[in-house]
């Protein structure tokens, strides 16, 4: 097989729950050695979930078996002195430094870039925050929903037209991903420009940052038009909505003309498909409160794959709003390999998502492997990467530092 | 403490085949860290971001689009009539003095072309080329038409985000899995550049955004093959924390942009631990809860969720937003805004950090750009050019790549280039 493109490449991480772990498990999956260091508690991510039916353990959470595959996984209590010096040391053997611990935690951490970066000139460190490293919010305390909030994406979703509900939160730890996926670009944005110099360099990702710069054309609208989208953005071309059909629903966007035109035919040419206040995308939009009767009533007479099949022969952008065991039955997702059965010794052998290049022609991904159990590396590590002897292990380990 | 205000990737050449958002957010990530992209577009069709809103002064034009103006800074912009062969030969003559090629068209466009991979290898043999597709590039959808707003259906986010008990399919307020796709493509193009710095060897990526989406929900994935059913809809709270939400706070006074209601107006507030819990049972005046012995541990806190919420709604709602932010961020409390996007912008912070960067441009005079969200030490990038006007680079590239003046006239005049 061939060697995956991050081969030699060693990786320090950690920090707690998705932002530093999604970065780790990036390098990771293209054959970065990623040794996770967990506090002797554990990650966080292990007390999240979710769980098996029967309950919380440590070794069962699926957020953090998701995240930490292929990692090497050591304990280290980073407030004490000597967790700090023997971190020290493996950042000295390492190539990347990846943390998510926030700005006021670093120093009492150990994570301060110049002495690292003293011992070992090469180091790129990723400081992952919600906010950054300056500027007058640095030190504010915040979880994922108050930086996703801060950052604007909550405010534009939510149910359309009803200001008395509160925006909603999307799935998930949105703003950690989205900022681990940032860390690992410039990871390797900085560790190409080392090939060339030699030279290492601390980066900073803010995730409220992160998430401000994705968010679509609802961002300019402010800076163009002086106007602010509401909930849903501004969808100003319909149709772009949600159906219901006999056995689900689906989604169904119509960006250009022709599209809409496609869905006419497929729909059978009704009159008022003619009427001049749906004469264009944006008069539908305009007027979408009296085509959507019209559109419901159409939607409701199919089934959901048979109105996939029918709608994307004619080109036009409609699909199901899969549930996990949708995903899990599509065709196309399995001829794609895309969920890989990996067995753990403790949550057993279960379905896990690939990495969404497989298919770098000449570097492939490395396939998931097993998150590790807590501190199921610490020899491996500290004994052989570091030179400990055994008996000065066991003293960490009576002493609570690993 | 920035020795220049280079990026990591100067002197990387990037050229996009790209449309819409996706790949030209991927091209832009990558001249965010210093890479020079120059974005190819058609003499045929313009691209959906310089025809949609938002414009400039509410007038409409291509070079006027906040959509492409935002996506696109820092870029080059040529125009060539790709369907024609002596289009897609000018394009192999900057392919073969680039690095990247990132296309973001539908299966089977660029090779139509006669731009595809192996026709590029050909050109370049150690080009790196990513294709950022809906569905990938092999199996059976691999030809559907494909949108953001469709992967947020077909991959789980509208299933999964939303209130429990609806059975309705939510949005998740943007076409997330396009940026997200954006940068997993830049994440790829740079593992296969460093590849190839250190063996000469180019590569194809063809990454599914499709899966880069499912990507960010790996967790639902796994209980799924756990427990045969995904984990539960939760609206705004948290299968932890408790309080985890966003409560209405007293309506704004004045200062609202156009179109925005007083009340809506929302905080956020997450507390993980007793600390935090205590912390924000002092700021709302209501010390004794933090005795309550339903609400002493997260656990505790979590079970009586029903009962903890409604007091905290109800207190939060009495005074406004500032109000509450300026007490609770001192008191250690994680919380914050719900910002609008002028708010986002408006803020200090963000301001400090030069998160919004006013430029020259040659028609609007100044656009106001959004900044780059990775500070490097060493190596920070900085924006340098506006979005370029349509076709702005189209005889400047040329003549870098060995035409004269005179066969530019030529193109130009067969209608090759514009």
């Amino acid at each position: 097989m061939a060697v995956p493109a991050l081969a030699g490449v060693r990786v320090v991480e950690c920090g707690g729950m998705a932002a530093a772990a999604y970065a780790g498990k990036l390098l990771a999956d293209m054959g970065a050695e990623v040794i996770k260091v967990e506090e002797p508690e554990g990650d966080p991510a292990r007390r999240w979930g979710p769980f098996p039916d029967e309950g919380p353990h440590p070794e069962r959470s699926a957020l953090f078996l998701y995240l930490n595959q292929n990692k090497k996984g050591i304990t280290l209590d980073l407030r004490q002195p000597r967790g700090q010096e023997l971190l020290s040391r493996l950042v000295a053997h390492a190539d990347v430094l990846v943390h998510n611990f926030p700005a006021p935690e670093m120093a009492a951490r150990g994570l301060e870039y110049e002495r690292l970066a003293a011992a070992n000139p090469g180091l790129v460190m990723a400081s992952i925050s919600p906010f950054g490293l300056s500027g007058p919010h640095k030190d504010y305390k915040a979880h994922d929903i108050n930086v996703m909030a801060a950052g604007g994406w909550v405010w534009l979703n939510g149910v359309t037209g009803r200001p008395d509900m509160a925006p909603l939160k999307p799935y998930g730890p949105q703003t950690e991903y989205q900022s681990g996926l940032a860390a690992a670009v410039a990871v390797m944005g900085a560790l190409i420009w080392r090939l060339d110099t030699g030279r290492g360099q601390h980066i900073e990702v803010s995730g409220q940052e992160v998430v401000s710069t994705e968010l679509e054309f609802v961002f300019p609208f402010w800076p163009y038009e002086e106007r602010v989208p509401v909930r849903w953005g501004h969808r100003i071309v319909a149709p772009w909505d949600y159906f219901r059909c006999q056995d689900g629903w689906v989604f169904i966007i119509c960006v250009e003309e022709h599209q809409w035109q496609r869905l006419v035919e497929l729909m059978g040419d009704p009159e008022w498909a003619h009427w001049e206040v749906f004469g264009n995308r944006l008069l539908r939009g305009q007027n979408y409160d009296a085509l959507k009767p019209f559109l419901d009533e159409w939607f409701a007479q199919w089934k959901v794959d048979d109105l996939y099949r029918a709608a994307q022969e004619k080109r036009i952008p409609l699909g199901p709003a899969l549930d996990m065991p949708g995903l899990f039955a599509s065709q196309h997702l399995q001829e794609r390999d895309f969920f890989v059965e990996v067995d753990h010794p403790v949550a057993g052998r279960l379905s896990y998502p690939a990495s969404p290049y497989r298919f770098l022609s000449e570097t492939p991904a490395v396939p998931p492997g097993p998150a590790p159990t807590l501190g199921q590396h610490n020899r491996e590590v500290y004994c052989g990467l570091l030179g400990l002897p055994e008996a000065e292990l066991d003293n960490l380990r009576q002493e609570g530092v690993v | 403490m920035a020795e220049h205000r280079k990026g990591p990737l100067t002197g990387v050449r990037v050229v996009e085949l790209t449309t819409a958002w996706a790949g030209p957010y991927a091209g832009q990530l990558l001249a965010h860290l210093g890479a020079e992209s120059i974005r190819v577009e058609s003499t045929r069709r313009l691209c959906v971001t310089r025809t949609a809103g938002p414009m400039a002064d509410r007038v409409p034009g291509p070079d006027r689009a906040g959509y492409y103006g935002e996506y696109n800074q820092g870029k080059r912009s040529v125009q060539i009539d790709l369907s024609r062969p002596e289009g897609a030969e000018l394009v192999k003559r900057l392919v073969a003095i680039s690095d990247i090629v990132i296309e973001n068209f539908a299966p089977g466009v660029v090779e139509r072309w006669g731009l595809g991979y192996e026709d590029l290898r050909r050109v370049k043999p150690d080009i790196i080329m990513v294709s950022l597709s809906g569905h990938g590039r092999k199996g059976p959808l691999s030809h559907y038409v494909s949108y953001g707003p469709y992967l947020v259906a077909l991959s789980g986010f509208s299933t999964m985000t939303g209130y429990p008990g609806w059975e309705q399919p939510m949005h998740v307020g943007m076409s997330y899995p396009d940026p997200n796709g954006g940068w997993h493509g830049a994440y790829a193009a740079l593992v296969a550049l460093w590849h190839r710095k250190r063996t000469g060897q180019g590569q194809y990526v063809d990454l599914s955004q499709w899966e880069a989406a499912v990507a960010l929900l790996g967790d639902a994935v796994v209980a799924y093959s756990m427990t045969g059913h995904q984990p539960e809809r939760l609206a705004n709270r948290d299968p932890m924390m408790c309080p985890h939400g966003i409560f209405r706070c007293a309506p704004a006074q004045d200062g609202l942009p156009e179109g925005l209601l007083p009340e809506d107006r929302w905080l956020s507030i997450a507390c993980a631990s007793d600390a935090e819990w205590r912390a924000l049972c002092r700021v709302i005046g209501k010390p004794e809860m933090a005795e309550d012995p339903r609400f002493a541990t997260p656990g505790d806190r979590k079970r009586h969720e029903e009962a903890l919420v409604p007091i905290l709604e109800e207190v939060l709602s009495r005074q406004d937003r500032a109000y509450w932010l300026e007490r609770l961020e001192r008191a250690g409390v994680p919380a914050g805004p719900i910002y609008n996007l002028a708010e986002v912008y408006q803020d200090p912070h963000v301001r400090a950090r030069e998160m919004l960067v006013e430029m020259p441009h040659p028609e609007l005079g100044k656009v106001k750009q959004i900044g780059i969200p990775v500070k490097l030490s060493l190596t920070p990038g900085q924006m340098r050019l506006p979005p370029p006007a349509l076709g702005e680079h189209t005889d400047q590239a040329l003549k870098q790549f060995g035409y004269t003046e005179a066969e530019v006239g030529v193109l130009r005049k067969a209608g090759v280039i514009r």
